[in-house]
């Protein structure tokens, strides 16, 4: 058994470091951290002021971690949660609790190395208190089957001048089906950023909903999608910014990049009921700019080679 | 000395309009050679015609580049050979660095390099090395992180398109003197311009007017007739051989 949980963990690992992890975070007690494989947590580092505490279920675990008051956690949290058979469902319910000028970043690679057919759930509950920031990045490897269905849900609540960035990366590998939905408010002073970044090809299909709620005087959001879509891929971004209160600004910013047979739709909705809010949008849908390709062509790249580039900075 | 650009009988169409027309021009090996020509005389049409954009494929001639028939080419076999082209109005690219940038067209990466030609070009290192080649950057910026990608890729043939529009009179004279380094590096520079002003760095000059050559010689000469005749032309897009032979 022993042996076993080994293995898992040395192929965790693997394909943590096939994302683009650093696995010598997970040796370093100064990194907090925590590994979770199917409904196995494999491994779990807290530090000074932070606390996690998971609890396995049938098909996951739920993880609640709180981030004390009045602490700033120095390294980034690694975070890495995967199934590693080609089949099976992997729910993890979140909460995260970052009290009163307490801050934190935090980087999750999701690993599904093996993908025929997995469903993963991610139910993400974010507090953050006042004067308080939290920044995570999600990186998510799918291996190149595209059998994997990945549904992260957020919702959040952004305290008095804190700030709140989130960022969803999926561009190695295939997608698969790809949910992703935020609901977000924020608060007086409050800041929240949503990125999202994905790379469709074959039938994948990607929808995205991003919402930031403006609830507090002087509160901001700025959503930006960037999808690049080839093959036969789907895509359809809804990002939505309601504006209640006075000084509070949002912007919306989608790209979607169609080559090939692919599909995208992009629909920005900006709300504002407040006289003195303020909210802006652009959505740009196409091809790739014929002249930025044959710019890196006369540069010497082969045509594939430019494309490649052009959507690596896309979705840098 | 010896040929490096080629150019004979080159014709492009862009619907029933002939944007370039009887073009015939020879570039020396280590030289620079100006076209100089009014807005709308065919120069950046020409200069993607060499560089073999899409939708320039020429109607007619042959574009020979060290000797080899670079006319059915793609962009990137002519890059590959040694020909590059700085554009008059250069892309953005969102996500990508002004050093990634400028490493891409050069065969040694290193940063030194890009350090050296972004100093050509009047910018900082420290301040643009980070930065993105993206909109956030001005005109005048991204033109001279064109010049700067094309200058570190030394390429044995480089067509700037307008490389002094949009930029100010005080960094004019930097750029002309970046020209200059081009040819003193070892690359042959076709340069194409409106400003006559410019044109004095050159060895040969060619004027162009409504998509064909009509007048070579010294740059001196070339100024001298496009000062006197051409920026106060009264037929422009039509050459004046054209009007005196509608006259007769």
């Amino acid at each position: 058994m022993a042996t076993k949980i080994i293995d898992e963990y040395a192929e965790m690992m693997k394909a943590y470091e096939q994302s683009g992890g650093n696995v010598g975070e997970f040796s370093n007690p100064n990194v907090p951290s925590i590994v979770i494989s199917g409904n196995k947590v494999l491994g779990k580092n807290e530090v000074k002021g932070l606390i996690i505490e998971p609890t396995p279920t049938k098909d996951g675990v739920d993880v609640k971690i709180t981030v004390k008051k009045g602490t700033k956690i120095l390294y980034p949290m690694a975070l890495c949660f995967g199934v590693l058979p080609k089949e099976g469902v992997q729910i993890i319910n979140m909460e995260a609790y970052i009290e009163d000028e307490a801050g934190m970043n935090a980087v999750s690679h999701c690993v599904f190395p093996n993908a025929e057919h997995i469903v993963h759930k991610m139910n993400y509950k974010v507090h953050l208190g006042n004067h308080s920031f939290f920044r995570y990045k999600e990186i998510h490897f799918h291996g190149d089957k595209g059998g994997v269905e990945v549904v992260p849900y957020t919702e959040g609540e952004v305290g008095e001048n804190s700030y709140f960035e989130s960022t969803f990366t999926l561009k190695e590998g295939r997608v698969g089906k790809l949910d992703i939905k935020y609901d977000v408010d924020v608060k007086k002073g409050g800041k929240l950023e949503l990125y999202s970044k994905v790379w469709a090809k074959g039938d994948d299909e990607v929808n995205i909903e991003e919402k930031g709620n403006l609830k507090g005087e002087e509160a901001k959001a700025l959503i930006k999608s960037r999808v690049v879509l080839q093959d036969k891929s789907h895509s359809k971004v809804l990002s939505v910014v309601n504006a209640y209160a006075p000084y509070s600004r949002g912007h919306v910013d989608c790209m979607e990049v169609v080559q090939d047979e692919s599909v995208a739709e992009a629909v920005p909705i900006v709300g504002v009921s407040n006289s003195l809010a303020k909210v802006t949008h652009e959505a740009a849908i196409g091809s790739l700019d014929s002249k930025e390709i044959e710019t890196l062509e006369a540069r010497g790249l082969t045509e594939e080679e430019a494309i490649k580039a052009v959507v690596s900075g896309l979705l840098k | 000395m010896e040929e490096i650009l080629k150019v004979v009988d080159l014709y492009l169409k862009k619907g029933n309009k002939e944007i370039i027309k009887n073009f015939n021009i020879t570039v020396e090996r280590g030289s620079i050679s100006v076209v100089l020509g009014v807005n709308g005389a065919g120069k950046s049409s020409l200069a993607y015609v060499l560089m073999g954009l899409s939708g320039y494929k020429p109607d007619k001639g042959k574009i020979f580049f060290k000797g080899i028939d670079i006319t059915d080419k793609t962009v990137t076999e002519r890059a590959k050979l040694g020909m590059t082209l700085a554009w008059q109005t250069p892309a953005s690219f969102e996500g990508l660095t002004v050093r990634d940038y400028i490493q891409i067209g050069m065969k040694n990466k290193s940063v030194a390099l890009v350090k050296e030609a972004l100093e050509k070009v009047a910018l900082d290192p420290i301040l643009y090395l980070n930065r993105t080649v993206d909109k956030s950057l001005s005109g005048g910026e991204r033109k001279r992180i064109e010049l700067a990608a094309v200058y570190a890729m030394h390429p044995e043939l480089v067509i700037l398109d307008e490389p002094d529009s949009g930029i100010d009179i005080l960094s004019l004279e930097k750029i002309k003197k970046l020209i200059v380094d081009f040819k003193e590096t070892g690359s042959t520079v076709l340069l194409i311009t409106h400003r006559d002003e410019v044109a004095e760095i050159a060895d040969t000059a060619f004027l162009m007017c409504s998509g064909e050559i009509i007048n070579q010689g010294s740059p001196a000469e070339i100024s001298n007739f496009f000062k006197d005749e051409c920026n106060h032309c009264d037929h422009k897009g039509v050459p004046e051989k054209v009007v005196q032979e509608n006259v007769k």
